[in-house]
């Protein structure tokens, strides 16, 4: 192929229709991640929700609820994305880039969208094991070193501030950020974790993980 | 760009406006990052659109992607550049040019691409392939290279979505049927590392897989609420104005289509925790000169109907599809003779294809392929007069880091031409052809 075949009549008008159409692109249904006029709500739906789902509420494991998150702390690891302070391998394989170049207020804008969406329904799977996981959600493992996870998390696992709501949330999830936190350094932010989860075995991220998935909201709790 | 500097600028030689163009539309961007393609556009790795960062499988998020147009993130400078270095081994190699490289290592074809977004609704996905062994001198016999059309798509795609809704659509350009496809059972995407030296498949294959840069088409497109997708497209001979998608193809090697040629896909796609499962049906008309030089008088029909399916696990570390086709192939000769000695004449193609992936870095796959048909003793000169060619494909790769990928393949043939034995009459074996692919195959 030469440079010359590309530049036939056809690709010519081609290219004045494309630049025509290049103006006319809507500002509403844009997917741009570095446009300050494209709203949050916008990114969220055009670009976020194709992994967190239209309201937070995501289908793969591989991906957390963001619905009901308290605000801070959605604000906080936004932050932590885009300066690379969360360094986890999925947060810097989906998430640096994409945050790259939001701006402080789109930033705040998602994490309201987010927190206002309602909260993702809880699901049981392991009862045996879920009882265990509440047992230590509730009251820690006492000679351990691991005080209850309600004392930041809400009794409900609603979460507050920048601790984050992980009733409903994807047990996976919840496994793998609990061994992140166990052993590396990748969530510097969360380093007090590293403290409370250092003593988990195996079996008690996994208990734990489970319990916390099967939360129901408050408004369906008992 | 206002009209007066529109007509204003027409005055100027084509070629110069075109660059203008392209470089307005490349190059006008906040800020542009100098570097190349979609993980840069989107400052993602690999794995967010690849299944388990095996290109060219895509996951949920890639189909996405693709599907509203490669424009997701920031405007950058969308190049990137792709090479493939491979040796091949037959067992039993002849005086035929397909084993001339057999045993030897070698740098056998190069890309480059111009891929992403170019504006908020419009993107690109344009290859350029450089074949270091396009042809041989026939004085000297010594290979030589050549520039040419490979995948091609221009899309301009919009999505209205809100909270009952998810309705994406658009139109793309493109010059091979099925390569708009989201889904890697489509029969551009069903594939494995090119490479034309040794034996890596039957000889007969359905239209549909034969027609890359060759054809010009315009498809539209509609995926809505994340479960249903339908295609309808038209394709035609790429030559004259159209004929940069088809660059590169030798004029005695590409096919002629009479006049606008059907395309028609719909899926149902369906995703569920880790879990996602698609179940598609294909088909395509498309009526063909015999002779690519003489494209007048009297047309083969071919009909090709479809069925796939897609079944991916994605749940870090582990990536694991499976994938079917099935393409069945009627071929009405009409008043076309000399090319076939029936009538009519049916094709049968079967692929299925299975693999696996842990932590983006160590795969495999398995593979069988068959493909069955009429005898012809035209079309099928070898013995049985038959195109039954089966067997079993197993690889292994590694990706050391997400732009490099070394793998082996092993294409092992239970039946070749008709015959499980002396499929040629004079005592070659289906495993005469049995070949090993090694390759190195890097992207940046």
């Amino acid at each position: 192929m030469n440079a010359y075949s590309l530049m036939r009549p056809t690709t010519v008008a081609l290219l004045i229709a494309l630049n025509g159409l290049a103006a006319c692109s809507s500002v509403e249904r844009s997917r741009s991640l570095s446009d300050n006029r494209v709203s949050a709500r916008t990114i969220a739906l055009q670009v976020c929700s194709n992994c967190h789902g239209q309201q937070g509420i995501s289908t793969s494991p591989n991906f957390p609820h963001l619905a009901a998150q308290p605000p801070a702390y959605l604000e906080a690891q936004l932050r932590a994305f885009k300066n690379h302070g969360r360094a986890d391998p999925a947060g810097f394989e989906y998430m640096w880039g994409l945050s790259s170049r939001l701006s402080d207020e789109q930033i705040a804008g998602l994490s309201t969208y987010y927190s206002d969406q309602p909260a993702p329904v809880g699901h049981s799977s392991d009862a045996a094991r879920e009882q265990r996981g509440k047992l230590i959600f509730s009251s820690g493992i006492s000679g351990g070193g691991v005080p209850a996870c309600a004392t930041c998390h809400g009794i409900h696992g609603e979460g507050m501030a920048t601790f984050p709501r992980l009733a409903g949330q994807h047990a996976d999830y919840v496994s793998k950020q609990l061994t992140l936190f166990q052993r590396t350094d990748t969530r510097p932010d969360g380093a007090a974790m590293r403290m409370v989860a250092h003593s988990l075995t195996r079996e008690d991220i996994s208990a734990l993980a489970l319990y916390v998935e099967s939360i129901q909201p408050d408004h369906l709790s008992k | 760009m206002n009209i007066a500097n529109t007509f204003g600028i027409l005055r100027i030689r084509a070629h110069y406006l075109a660059g203008l163009l392209l470089a307005q539309l490349l190059f006008n961007s906040p800020v542009a990052h100098a570097l190349p393609a979609f993980a840069r556009q989107t400052g993602q790795n690999c794995v967010a659109c690849h299944a388990g960062g095996q290109f060219p499988e895509l996951t949920s998020y890639g189909r996405l992607f693709k599907m509203t147009g490669y424009t997701i993130g920031n405007r950058a400078i969308p190049l990137s550049a792709m090479g493939i270095a491979s040796y091949t081994k037959s067992a039993s190699p002849t005086d035929d040019p397909t084993f001339a490289k057999d045993a030897v290592a070698l740098f056998q074809t190069g890309s480059v691409f111009l891929a992403g977004k170019l504006s908020e609704n419009i993107g690109i996905f344009a290859q350029a392939t450089y074949n270091n062994y396009d042809s041989q001198n026939p004085d000297t016999g010594k290979w030589q290279g050549k520039w040419g059309s490979d995948n091609f798509e221009l899309r301009y795609a919009d999505r209205f979505i809100d909270f009952n809704r998810d309705l994406i659509f658009g139109l793309a350009l493109n010059n091979n049927p099925s390569l708009a496809d989201p889904w890697n059972s489509a029969p551009a995407w069903m594939q494995y590392v090119p490479t034309q030296f040794g034996v890596t498949g039957p000889d007969a294959a359905p239209v549909v897989s034969q027609l890359g840069a060759q054809t010009a088409g315009v498809a539209g497109y509609v995926f809505l609420n994340q479960t249903l997708y339908a295609e309808v497209a038209g394709y035609q001979t790429a030559n004259g104005a159209w004929s940069f998608l088809s660059q590169g193809t030798k004029n005695v090697d590409q096919v002629k289509l009479q006049g606008t040629n059907p395309y028609l896909r719909l899926a149902l796609s369906h995703d569920w925790g880790p879990h996602s499962a698609m179940v598609g049906v294909m088909a395509m008309n498309a009526r063909i000169y015999p002779d690519n030089l003489n494209p007048s008088g009297p047309t083969i029909h071919y009909r090709d109907r479809g069925i796939d399916a897609q079944y991916q696990y994605l749940l870090d570390p582990h990536a694991a599809t499976i994938q079917l086709s099935y393409i069945s192939e009627s071929i009405d000769n009409g008043d076309v003779s000399g090319i076939a000695s029936n009538a009519s004449n049916h094709l049968k193609q079967l692929k299925l294809k299975g693999s696996y992936v842990y932590s983006a870095r160590y795969g495999g796959s398995l593979s069988y392929f068959s493909t069955t048909g009429t005898s012809d003793t035209t079309l099928y000169p070898d013995a049985a007069s038959n195109p039954d060619t089966r067997g079993w494909v197993p690889e292994i790769f590694w990706t050391p880091v997400q732009y490099l990928r070394v793998g082996a393949q092993y294409f092992s043939f239970k039946r070749y031409h008709g015959a499980s034995s002396n499929y040629d009459g004079a005592g070659r074996n289906p495993s005469g052809n049995n070949t090993l692919f090694v390759y190195v195959w890097g992207a940046y």
